[in-house]
């Protein structure tokens, strides 16, 4: 498979590695701003810690550096779409919550749903370059929220940020990883390797 | 008939079907439509319509296709263009719908002659829009994290048409909102660009005709970026003097993009920037120390950024930053030089020195002081003078000699190296061959040849060359290897004076002077002509040279410009040196107009008008022509005069008779009221005492000529005695005798003896008169019965009455006057009768007029000839006319002839006779 990979293909892999990065670094950044404005205008406090929320997935993961590329991918693109029906969710109620009373909070969710989805995005696009079958959404998404209070709302979109955070960071990692020119292939090993 | 009434039917059932409403409560049923309804149309397309009449029309009105008529804008459409498909429906085609209007309408013409509106159609004719083309966007930064884009495209033609222009973008599975242009339609702003995903963008526009897209852009919008300039930039100065930090703050997170960076400088007051590599400034960073600055100058510094890989656009350039560097010691010594009076005393000199001020790039820093150190060459033992100053001349008070200066310059950090100047005892070296300038735009370069000897270096010394103040000398220093240098602020129009100095090592050259202008103009006057001398035919004209201010240039030469009021003018031109010219070959007697005009290179300039009239004669002409006129009438006077003098009885008698002067007359003396004037000196001398109160006339017989012997003038001597006794006077009756009566009567106080003086052969008219001073006159005239001359006298009686003393006295005076009569035989009769006058001055109250009438018509003065009588009274009678005059009286027996009349005045009415009473 790496083998017949084109020059073009291996340059469209490497962009797309290299803007994927870039943008997961601006996420991060982004989604650390964006957890000061919401702090604040949810009137949390920023230490406070928050349980794992359901449906969120985690960025912590054992074993990282075994882990093949697909399965980075794979793992990458389930948390993105995760996040992008979190946010979607987030920047619903807070639309219900605010109105338009606070546009800067709803464009800054807006503007980070924006780059998660250009990152899911990213991430199809690479799974396509390694003629991967890109699972459906639907049967990955993660299951309806249940109805919460007001204030489960606001820790739950903490939680979220929070985690979002830590994900810009490690795909930010992983695509370095994938993006490594592979000693035999040039390609990334995890690709090979996986499944 | 039937036909016609069928029309006026028709027309009235077209009108009812118009204007009534129909049955579905619209309020006009058409007779027909057109087909399309109000299309929109393609500039310059074919189109047909059609005109479809209603059936109820065609039933009851009798109208038809053929019947129809189409117009554009109330202009029928030819009729080439219809067609009539059926019975009902008529089409009108048009090639080119760019000559169709709105509205177009079908009509009907009832009758043949009413013409009905059936419909009509709005037509829009436009053009579909074109491609978009050239699109290009660019994301703005706005704030840290705020970026819009916008892009910018050609929409193409116009379309005449509503077009709507829509930008578009979208991700693979992302489609954005549209961006819809507001009052342009060739530029959108999108505002939620997120990077670092390919974005598709394109332009759509669409119309009524149609739609056109531009080609796609597909970018990532980070790539696109012209980012924020980097704000709050500083400058700070570092240890070094050429060292200068710069620190400012980047707007864009590395989270966006990376930066690199642009960072110019200039010296603040200098417009050309400098920039620093850009490889050195090509990573991110927030500060930056510029090398290679020049110490004690204040810099300008602006910086700009963009993506550290060069995709997108340079940030525009930061606001600027200015710093200033650390001092450094000067890095030269000030040029120096001096100038040598040596006036005021034969072994001394007055040395002025002066030097310039270090340019700010080597003075490097605030000049302090200067330190001046001269050292007499010719005396080696001599100590070292040395003289701290602020200021950049020094004056110095030096025996003649060979001197070493040196100057050194100091600021806070250091000293400069030492400039050496060295003055000898004389310019004895070489000066410098050929010099000359030519102006260079705003320069004038001054050019030389070196002396054959080697040159350290020059002095070009300047000033500006003014007639009413001393040249301030302007100078600097070229190196010995360069043979001209460039003279920066020479002003135009104006004479400099320049002057180069070569500099050896062991001595100095002479000083090559030359003038020069940096740029000539026309003199700004003209010379003031006038004349310095006007002759016949040539003039000598006279000017003044122009100031060195007024003439703008070299004067190349004069020109005079003269001519008459109606003639040619005439020109000459004169050297520039002259101040004086002679116009020759003038015509005389001419007013002539004369101008000059001063020219240099660049133009001329003419004074004002002077005009001057030639002379009619020549210089000798005038004087050719009176002298000899005036000798002529000289010698024609001389002539006249010569005649005269030989003629002069015969003029004296014809046109000039004697008139008698009644101011000498001795009657008007007389009277009291009138001061006596003649000084009888002789007789004062004679008779200081005494005055005549009676004054007595006698009239003698001109035939008695002998009686005027000394013998016969005895008797009158006893007449005087006695008149002199007599208180009778003469009064001013006698003076207007005098002057009126062609006799002149005689007063005496007695008749008798009047008798008896006079003898038989006389009688007298006598004139008594009483009074004299406090008395009262008593004029008496008494017709002489005497036919002889009077024997004019005059006799001055005295105020006292008369005695024996008086008369004799009388007596006396009568000899002593007949005495001096003799001895001034020679003189005039007047001067005598002066002297009689004199003799009674002041004492005179009276006179006596003594008229003689005789055969001999001259006059008689009161003195009687000591030689014969005739020889004497001729020569009395010539010049005894203003004094008394003895009137002839003519006798019958002794006829008087022509030549024996008197010459003496004698009125007209008494040529002969006696007295005749007024």
């Amino acid at each position: 498979m790496a083998a017949a990979d084109s020059p073009s293909t291996a340059l469209r892999r490497r962009d797309l590695c290299s803007r994927g990065i870039r943008l997961a670094g601006k996420m991060r950044a982004d989604v650390v701003d964006l957890l000061d404005i919401y702090v604040e205008q949810q009137g949390l406090d920023a230490s406070a810690s928050v349980a794992a929320v359901e449906g969120v997935p985690l960025a912590a993961v054992e074993r990282w550096d075994e882990q093949t590329g697909t399965q980075r991918l794979l793992e990458n693109l389930a948390a993105y779409r995760a996040f992008r029906a979190l946010l979607a969710q987030m920047l619903e109620e807070q639309r219900e919550q605010l109105g338009e009373a606070d546009a800067g909070l709803g464009r800054a969710l807006a503007a980070v749903l924006l780059q998660v989805s250009a990152f899911a995005y990213h991430l199809e696009e690479l799974l396509r370059l390694e003629s991967r079958g890109i699972p459906g959404e639907e049967g990955d998404g993660p299951p309806p929220p249940p109805r919460l209070s007001l204030f489960e709302q606001k820790l739950r979109g903490l939680g979220v940020l929070r985690e979002l955070a830590q994900w810009a960071v490690r795909s930010a990692r992983d695509l370095r990883q994938l993006a490594k020119p592979s000693p035999a292939t040039g390609t990334a090993p995890g690709l090979a390797e996986s499944p | 008939m039937f036909s016609r009434w069928n029309w006026v039917a028709c027309g009235f059932y077209l009108v009812l079907n118009i204007c009534s409403p129909d049955a579905s409560g619209g309020l006009v049923q058409s007779c027909g439509h057109i087909i399309p309804e109000s299309p929109v149309l393609a500039l310059g397309s074919n189109f047909t319509a059609l005109c479809i009449l209603n059936e109820t029309c065609l039933d009851f009105g009798n109208i038809y296709a053929n019947q129809i008529i189409w117009k554009i804008k109330n202009r029928v459409v030819p009729k080439e263009q219809y067609r009539e498909v059926n019975r009902t429906v008529s089409s009108v085609t048009f090639n080119d719908t760019s000559s169709l209007a709105t509205p177009l309408t079908c009509n009907i013409l009832a009758d043949g002659q009413i013409e009905q509106n059936i419909y009509g159609i709005t037509v829009t004719v436009g053009l579909a829009p074109e491609k978009p083309k050239n699109l290009s966007c660019i994301v703005h930064q706005m704030s840290r994290f705020t970026y819009v884009m916008n892009c910018t495209w050609n929409p193409g033609r116009h379309t005449f048409l509503d077009t709507e222009f829509r930008l578009k973008y979208s991700w693979p599975e992302e489609v954005f909102p549209d961006c819809i242009p507001k009052g342009v339609n060739n530029s959108c702003t999108v505002n939620d660009i997120q990077f670092f995903v390919n974005t598709e963008i394109w332009v759509e526009a669409a119309n009524a005709l149609g739609k056109a897209e531009s080609d796609h852009l597909v970018v990532d919008p980070v790539d696109i970026v012209k980012p924020l300039s980097p704000q709050n930039v500083s400058v700070s100065s570092g240890i070094l003097p050429t060292v200068l930090k710069l620190s400012w703050e980047n707007r864009v997170s590395n989270a966006v993009m990376t930066l690199k960076f642009n960072i110019r400088y200039r010296i603040i007051g200098n417009t050309s920037w400098m920039e620093v590599p850009s490889e050195d400034t090509a990573s991110p960073r927030t500060s930056f120390s510029v090398q290679g600055l020049r110490p004690y100058t204040g810099y300008a510094f602006s910086i700009r950024c963009m993506k550290e890989d060069g995709v997108g656009y340079w940030s525009d350039w930061s606001e600027e930053k200015t710093g200033i560097t650390t001092e450094d010691e000067p890095s030269k010594g000030p040029p120096i030089w001096r100038i040598i009076d040596a006036s005021h005393s034969p072994a001394s000199w007055t040395v002025h020195l002066m030097w310039k001020a270090l340019k700010p790039f080597e003075a490097n820093g605030v000049i302090l002081q200067y330190e001046v150190t001269v050292r007499d060459k010719s005396c080696l033992s001599s100590p070292l003078k040395k003289y701290n100053v602020t200021s950049t001349n020094h004056t110095l008070q030096l025996p003649k000699g060979t001197y070493e200066v040196t100057l050194i310059a100091r600021n806070s950090v250091g000293a400069s190296p030492p400039s050496v100047l060295l003055i000898p005892a004389r310019n004895s070296e070489a000066p410098v061959k050929n010099l000359r300038t030519l102006p260079k735009h705003d320069k004038l370069w001054v050019g030389w040849t070196a002396p054959n000897s080697y040159v350290l270096k020059y002095v070009i010394e300047w000033c500006l060359v003014s007639s009413s103040s001393d040249c301030i000398r302007e100078w600097q220093i070229a190196l010995g290897d360069v043979q001209g240098v460039d003279l920066k602020g020479i002003k135009p129009f104006k004479c400099y004076l320049i002057t180069v100095y070569p500099l050896y090592a062991d001595g100095q050259g002479s000083g090559q002077s030359v003038k020069a202008y940096l740029k000539q103009d026309r003199p700004s006057k003209g010379p003031t002509v006038q004349t310095k001398k006007v002759g016949k035919a040539e003039a000598v004209l006279t000017w003044n040279h122009l100031t060195v201010e007024e003439q703008n240039g070299f004067i190349r030469n004069y020109t005079i410009l003269y001519k008459t009021i109606d003639g040619n003018e005439t020109v000459v031109t004169v050297d520039p040196s002259k101040t004086e010219y002679t116009l020759s070959s003038l015509t005389s007697d001419t007013l002539y107009t004369v101008r000059m005009m001063a020219s240099t290179d660049n133009g001329s300039r003419t004074g004002p008008d002077f005009t001057f009239t030639t002379q009619k004669f020549g210089k000798g002409e005038i004087e050719a022509i009176v002298v000899p006129v005036c000798l002529a009438f000289l010698l024609i006077v001389l002539l006249g005069v010569l005649f005269c003098f030989n003629k002069r009885d015969l003029i004296k008698k014809h046109i000039w008779p004697i008139v008698p002067d009644p101011s000498k007359s001795n009657i008007a003396q007389w009277s009291p009221q009138v001061p006596a004037k003649h000084n009888f000196n002789s007789k004062d001398q004679m008779y200081p005492e005494g005055s005549f109160t009676d004054v007595s006339v006698v009239e003698i017989e001109a035939d008695d000529k002998k009686s005027f012997s000394e013998q016969d003038l005895k008797p009158f001597d006893l007449l005087k005695k006695e008149k002199s006794t007599s208180e009778g006077h003469s009064s001013g009756i006698g003076g207007s005798s005098c002057m009126s009566s062609p006799r002149q009567s005689v007063s005496d106080s007695d008749e008798g003896e009047t008798t008896q003086n006079t003898s038989s052969t006389v009688q007298y008219s006598t004139v008594v008169l009483n009074g004299y001073r406090d008395q009262t006159p008593v004029q008496v005239f008494s017709r002489s019965e005497s036919t002889q001359p009077l024997l004019d006298s005059e006799e001055r009686s005295e105020d006292h009455a008369g005695g024996a003393e008086s008369t004799a006295q009388r007596q006396q005076y009568f000899r002593q006057n007949g005495g001096q009569d003799e001895n001034n035989a020679d003189r005039p009769c007047f001067e005598r009768a002066k002297q009689i006058t004199h003799a009674n001055e002041g004492d005179l109250v009276g006179f006596v007029q003594l008229q003689v009438s005789g055969q001999s018509s001259q006059p008689l003065g009161l003195g009687i000839e000591k030689n014969t009588e005739e020889a004497a009274l001729s020569s009395v009678s010539q010049t005894c006319t203003e004094g008394q005059t003895v009137r002839p009286e003519t006798v019958g027996e002794n006829p008087l002839s022509v030549d024996d009349m008197p010459k003496s005045y004698l009125p007209q009415t008494v040529r002969q006779g006696g007295y005749m009473p007024q």
